[in-house]
């Protein structure tokens, strides 16, 4: 089948042009309005049979509604009109040739019109499947080598050697590199680097890694040039000393961000003022802190991005109960007052904070390591963990509809099309005690598949070996995406 | 077709509920692999027919029976209660 229509198509096209599919798909395929919404749920119906369906399909040289089974083919017989979409899809069928018929053009002016539905339904744009275009299926007939994915490939395990005390690198790197998201944006080639001088760029690096990781080879790497790099530009790091894996998180993401915008014009920089880079599109979400006036209940809200979110580890025993006591109205006492705008004087208040964006990794900080004046240790209580995570409860929309809604409705809040569903993909470990201490990560490689990656070692995993260690630092991923529209 | 639900039909179209429900269906059918596997049996039966011209009818009569059987029941039982509640929830 090729995608160049019939001849009774091109033959139709040539006398009448694309108009008459536009106005068919704009009112009655893809409603691109309410205007269009209106005609479609009034008019839509089968002029022979009066009922909804099924398989509706228009004439395309007449108005004519018909259902596909008896009466399009009446209608072609009668009136010799050959040509007809469908409703349901907007795929062209023609009668002479006795099925649906590709046409390249016709295909686009579709998709945008699916677009233009989407965009006005506030729906996420539709999921379009990937077609090579002209040079990417020449590069695929050039390059013959193809590498099979199956159940049992190792690709992208590479284990790293110790530089002396940086298993809290290696840890972190190993998560970093089975994002999925970062995986893909850097297989594929799309950091375009700015940077003036070369060598210097920590997403460049990031780069190479990637190459490295899915190169094939299986001896371990050593990872000097990142150590490096990471140490000039986030000095606090430097040393030969163990650091906090979950300070190195932090520090490469804040790094990677600012390399991400070397050389970037203001311009592209998104216009609400919020970056755009990839790190930021991955890993920041946005975290609401409401305060309540207990006298005047009035509300101040602020909202400030976030990377990461750190938890309290005693009490809770699982990371739902922490996010539960996380989310949790705080009453702040009469030792910290607020000044409230609204009585313009200091009062007391309560405090919560709510997730209001979700970022696509959501990672979480079990705050094992207490550090205070008179006792520093560590905390290994055990906090259990959900290899699917659901933060519906933790939003802020989803708080306001509980708490507005009481107790009589066991209604899901609006957002029943709302999707917030997470899913593990790696987990960092601190093993030991607070000064003799060694990281260890695990990594999903693909789904249901774990490894265990101890510096140079990497070793499979089961799922429950991993819901049954410690953690430290848990990542996770969104479960489905949500594409963003872009049509103006 | 009585006419509650014509309206309540025209209803759904009117506010887009109807494209919401269809694109969280897709969804969950992509989600679930479902897509994948249909398309599996498309190309089990295009190869079957080899050299002959398969069309659209013939393919859906081969495959339709099979991809129905192949729909989880969890994504059944989900948008049955979703479009319940949507349905029962009264609008101002």
């Amino acid at each position: 089948m090729n995608d160049n229509g019939c001849i009774h198509l091109n033959n139709f096209k040539a006398a009448k042009g694309t108009h008459p599919y536009k106005i068919v798909h704009a009112f009655f395929v893809s409603c691109t309005s309410y205007e269009a919404r209106k005609y479609k749920a009034t008019s839509c119906l089968c002029f022979t049979c009066g009922k909804t369906g099924p398989r509706m399909h228009s004439c395309l040289h007449c108005i004519f509604f018909g259902c596909y089974s008896g009466h399009i083919q009446d209608h072609s017989k009668t009136k010799k009109h050959f040509l007809y979409v469908d409703l349901g899809f907007g795929n062209i069928f023609c009668a002479q040739c006795q099925d649906y018929i590709y046409d390249r053009e016709l295909t686009d002016i579709a998709v945008t019109y699916k677009l233009k539905q989407a965009k006005s339904l506030g729906l996420n744009v539709p999921y379009t499947p990937w077609l090579p275009n002209n040079n990417e299926a020449m590069a695929l007939r050039r390059l013959r080598k193809r590498r099979l994915i199956s159940p049992h490939t190792t690709i992208g395990l590479r284990g790293l050697q110790n530089l002396g005390s940086t298993c809290f690198m290696n840890c972190i790197v190993q998560a970093l590199i089975h994002t999925p998201l970062l995986r893909d944006y850097f297989l594929a080639e799309k950091h375009k680097c700015k940077a003036q001088s070369s060598g210097k760029c920590l997403v460049c690096e990031v780069s190479k890694l990637f190459q490295e990781f899915y190169s094939g080879a299986k001896t371990p790497l050593t990872l000097h040039r990142l150590l490096h790099l990471i140490w000039t530009h986030a000095r606090h790091l430097a040393g030969y000393e163990q650091q906090d894996a979950h300070e190195f998180f932090i520090a490469t993401l804040d790094v990677l961000h600012r390399h991400c915008m070397n050389g970037v014009e203001d311009i592209e920089k998104k216009e609400n003022g919020r970056c755009n880079c990839i790190i930021d599109q991955i890993f920041t979400g946005g975290l609401q802190s409401d305060v309540v006036c207990t006298s005047c209940s009035g509300v101040s809200t602020t909202i400030d991005p976030f990377w990461d979110i750190s938890l309290d580890v005693a009490g809770p025993g699982s990371l739902q109960a922490c996010l539960e006591r996380f989310t949790r109205a705080e009453h702040l006492g009469s030792a910290a007052k607020i000044k409230c705008s609204n009585c313009r004087a200091y009062r007391e208040s309560t405090k919560q904070l709510t997730l209001e964006t979700l970022p696509i990794v959501a990672s979480f900080h079990l705050k094992r390591f207490e550090h205070s004046s008179q006792i520093d240790r560590k905390i290994s209580a055990f906090i259990s963990f959900p290899a699917e995570l659901d933060m519906t409860p933790f939003m802020s929309s989803h708080r306001r509809a509980v708490d507005m809604a009481g107790a009589d409705n066991n209604n899901a809040p609006q957002g029943i099309f709302e999707d917030n569903r997470y899913s593990l993909f790696a987990v960092v470990n601190h093993l030991g005690s607070l000064d003799a201490g060694h990281y260890t990560a695990y990594v999903r490689q693909m789904k249901g598949s774990w490894f265990k990656c101890d510096d140079h070692m990497i070793t499979r995993a089961s799922l429950r070996e991993v819901l049954d260690s410690e953690g430290y630092l848990l990542f996770y991923h969104k479960t489905v995406l949500e594409y963003e529209c872009d049509v103006s | 077709m009585t006419v509650n639900n014509t309206i309540a039909h025209q209803r759904l179209i009117l506010t887009g509920d109807r494209e919401r429900f269809k694109d969280l269906l897709m969804r969950r059918l992509i989600e679930c692999g479902w897509r994948d596997q249909v398309r599996m049996l498309c190309r089990e039966a295009v190869k079957e027919n080899e050299g002959g011209n398969v069309n659209f009818d013939t393919l859906v009569s081969r495959v339709t029976p099979r991809a129905r059987a192949l729909v989880p029941d969890t994504v059944k039982k989900e948008l049955l209660q979703k479009i319940k509640t949507h349905l029962l929830t009264p609008k101002d």
